[in-house]
């Protein structure tokens, strides 16, 4: 039995007793039987009477609890439940349960919104780590050097460049003084500079966009060399975030900075030496040849060539020069014309020792003038390329041109050319070596670069820095061969090269 | 003829020198030759010659680099000279001040300009 059942059979119990006592004080006419019955009458009529509420009041409570309950739950389906205990619990306590389920409806609105909000959050933070990623992923990406600096010159962010350049540990390196992370004070003295000038861009401008800018041709030591020229781009940040209340003093603070990016020109400003050096060198060698001629040719006009003798040295001089000045311009022209890919090739099957006699012979007054001994290995096979006569002509007469140069006269001086193949590889090897001044170890590798001379050789002859190049690019670029060098200084030098060998090349 | 002058002529291109040994010969110079700046300032302290024809690029010593010499040295401290050149504005404005370097003449040159030149320089040199 129930707690309610005995409330409501005490409560009967109770009302009994009350009306029997009242019965008993007010009314003593009756007889005592008749007073007892109508007590317990009454008092069992009261006892059903709350039998009756009690119970229909706990299955009223009992539908709104199971109704709020199913509500709470959070994977329910509330409808039909809803509809059909809301009908009960009308009758009686419907305004309560009203109520109550308004409250709560107004709970799981909230409580859905809230769900939505963290979805949408957790999203939001997805997208925004993924974001950061990305443009994390972009300035490691870039190859110029970025370092952004606070308010307060502490480093804010970097990439793998600046790292790299800089030579400091980004994660150790956050939010630190960047006196203390660069140790380039000159760099560090413009960050300072930029970020009091963006302050003072900033206090001027109303929007607080604006950007200052500036562009700085630095010089400083870089990773593997000594000194690096930097094009040095300095950004003051001086836009303030976006925020409801405005920006407070703090959070201007907080975004004015500095972006600073380092951009490596070393090589633009070689190339753009060399090239001045190249128009210079090239004046230079033009201008030496025709002066030779302009200069006889206005002897033989005054009539200051007294005899046919000298008259005929004259115009031996004129043709030696305008041959010279043939060379060159053939030997840029045919560099310009192998590098665009206009050449036009005339391959046929050459014998190499052959062509390396008739270059020796064209060379050797040269060598004679010097007293250098200019010979060839003498080989009994028929070494036999596939390729254009008159450019591999070109390239042995550079190399040979160039051991004669490089090599002291006075007659110890001696230039050889060998030709041998290489079975494994299926090639043929042509050497030229010579007993001259060598080359240091540092140059080998620029030694064919176009433009490129060796310092301690520009003193020694004057060059263009042109005839290695123009050999590279006959043997490699034109005939997919393969040219180079090795040399001992003061010991001298040996230039290889090698070209595939014809089928039935010997 | 000023049999009397001599001219130092330095260039490394030895049909240059070739050229305005004979030019000036003919005009009656004794002329001495050198093919590089450091063999050009031996001849000049031998034979302090009254006027000097050098080239700008030469190997061992340029010409820019022997006029300074030149200069340095009392036997020679005021001795003219006549710079070659064939790099043509290679030559910054400051680098002839502190030499004795009369004209700078780009190469291709003629022979007879040079022989005018030299002898008004000579002559000039002479009236001081």
């Amino acid at each position: 039995m129930s707690i309610g059942r005995y409330l409501s059979i005490g409560a009967g119990v109770v009302t009994a007793l009350l009306v029997g006592a009242l019965l008993f004080y007010i009314d003593t006419r009756e007889s005592v039987l008749t007073r007892v019955l109508a007590a317990c009458v009454i008092g069992s009529a009261v006892s059903a009477l709350h039998w009756f509420v009690m119970g229909s009041f706990a299955a009223e409570l009992r539908h709104i609890t199971e109704y709020a309950e199913s509500l709470g739950r959070s994977d329910n389906t509330p409808t039909d439940i809803s509809s059909s205990r809301r009908r009960q619990a009308r009758r009686g306590m419907h305004d309560l349960a009203d109520a109550i389920s308004r409250s709560v409806g107004t709970l799981r609105q909230r409580v859905d919104s809230l769900v939505a909000n963290r979805r949408e959050l957790e999203v939001q933070l997805r997208i925004s780590d993924a974001e950061r990623q990305h443009a994390e992923a972009i300035l490691n990406a870039i190859s110029d050097a970025v370092i952004v600096t606070d308010a307060f010159n502490e480093l804010a962010l970097a990439n793998e460049s600046a790292e790299r350049l800089l030579r400091f540990d980004l994660e150790q390196s956050i939010r630190k003084p960047v006196d203390d992370i660069i140790t380039d004070q000159l760099l560090v003295k413009l960050i300072k500079d930029t970020r009091e000038g963006a302050c003072g861009f900033s206090s001027q401008s109303s929007n607080g966009s604006g950007q200052l800018r500036r562009h700085v041709e630095h010089r400083m030591p870089a990773p593997r060399r000594d000194a690096a020229v930097f094009d040095v781009t300095l950004a003051g940040i001086t836009g303030q975030k976006d925020s409801p209340a405005g920006p407070t003093a703090h959070q201007a603070a907080e975004t004015a900075g500095v972006v600073t990016i380092l951009r490596d020109v070393t090589r633009e400003k070689e190339i753009s030496e060399m090239k001045s050096n190249f128009v210079s060198s090239v004046s230079h060698e033009l201008r030496t040849p025709l002066s030779s001629i302009k200069a006889y040719v206005e002897m033989l006009i005054d009539g200051e060539a007294p005899d046919e003798e000298t008259q005929h040295e004259f115009y031996n001089i004129i043709q030696s020069e305008t041959n010279r000045l043939q060379r060159l311009i053939d030997n840029i022209l045919n560099i310009s014309r192998i590098e665009s890919g206009v050449v036009k090739t005339q391959r046929e099957h050459i014998s190499l020792p052959e062509l390396i006699r008739e270059a020796i012979d064209v060379m050797l007054p040269q060598a004679r003038a010097k007293q250098i001994e200019l010979v060839d290995v003498p080989t009994p096979v028929f070494f036999q390329v596939f390729a254009d006569k008159d450019m591999i002509y070109q390239a042995l007469l550079n190399l040979i041109g160039n051991a004669i140069k490089y090599t002291p006269g006075g007659g110890d001086g001696r230039v050889c050319v060998s030709v041998s193949v290489d079975e494994h590889d299926n090639t043929v090897n042509v050497s030229v070596s010579d007993n001259g001044v060598g080359i240091p170890k540092d140059d080998l590798p620029n030694l064919f670069d176009k433009f490129y001379r060796v310092n301690d050789h520009k003193k020694i002859a004057k060059g263009t820095g042109l005839g290695l190049n123009l050999v590279k690019q006959i043997v490699e670029t034109v005939h997919d061969g393969k040219v180079f060098a090795t040399s001992q200084p003061d010991t001298g030098s040996t230039f290889t090269f090698s070209l595939p060998m014809a089928e039935n090349g010997y | 003829m000023d049999n009397d002058k001599t001219i130092l002529i330095v260039d490394d291109e030895s049909h240059i020198l070739h050229v305005l040994d004979l030019k000036l010969s003919n005009a009656g110079f004794n002329v001495v030759t050198a093919e590089d700046g450091e063999e050009a300032f031996e001849i000049a302290i031998d034979k302090t010659p009254d006027l000097v024809i050098t080239d700008y690029q030469m190997p061992v010593m340029n010409g820019l680099e022997l006029s300074q010499k030149l200069r340095e040295n009392d036997s020679t401290s005021s001795t003219p000279i006549l710079m070659l050149t064939a790099r043509g504005a290679n030559l910054a404005e400051g680098d002839i001040d502190e030499t004795n370097i009369a004209a700078v003449l780009s190469k291709p040159f003629s022979p007879r300009e040079i022989l005018a030149r030299v002898q008004k320089l000579v002559e000039w040199r002479k009236s001081a």
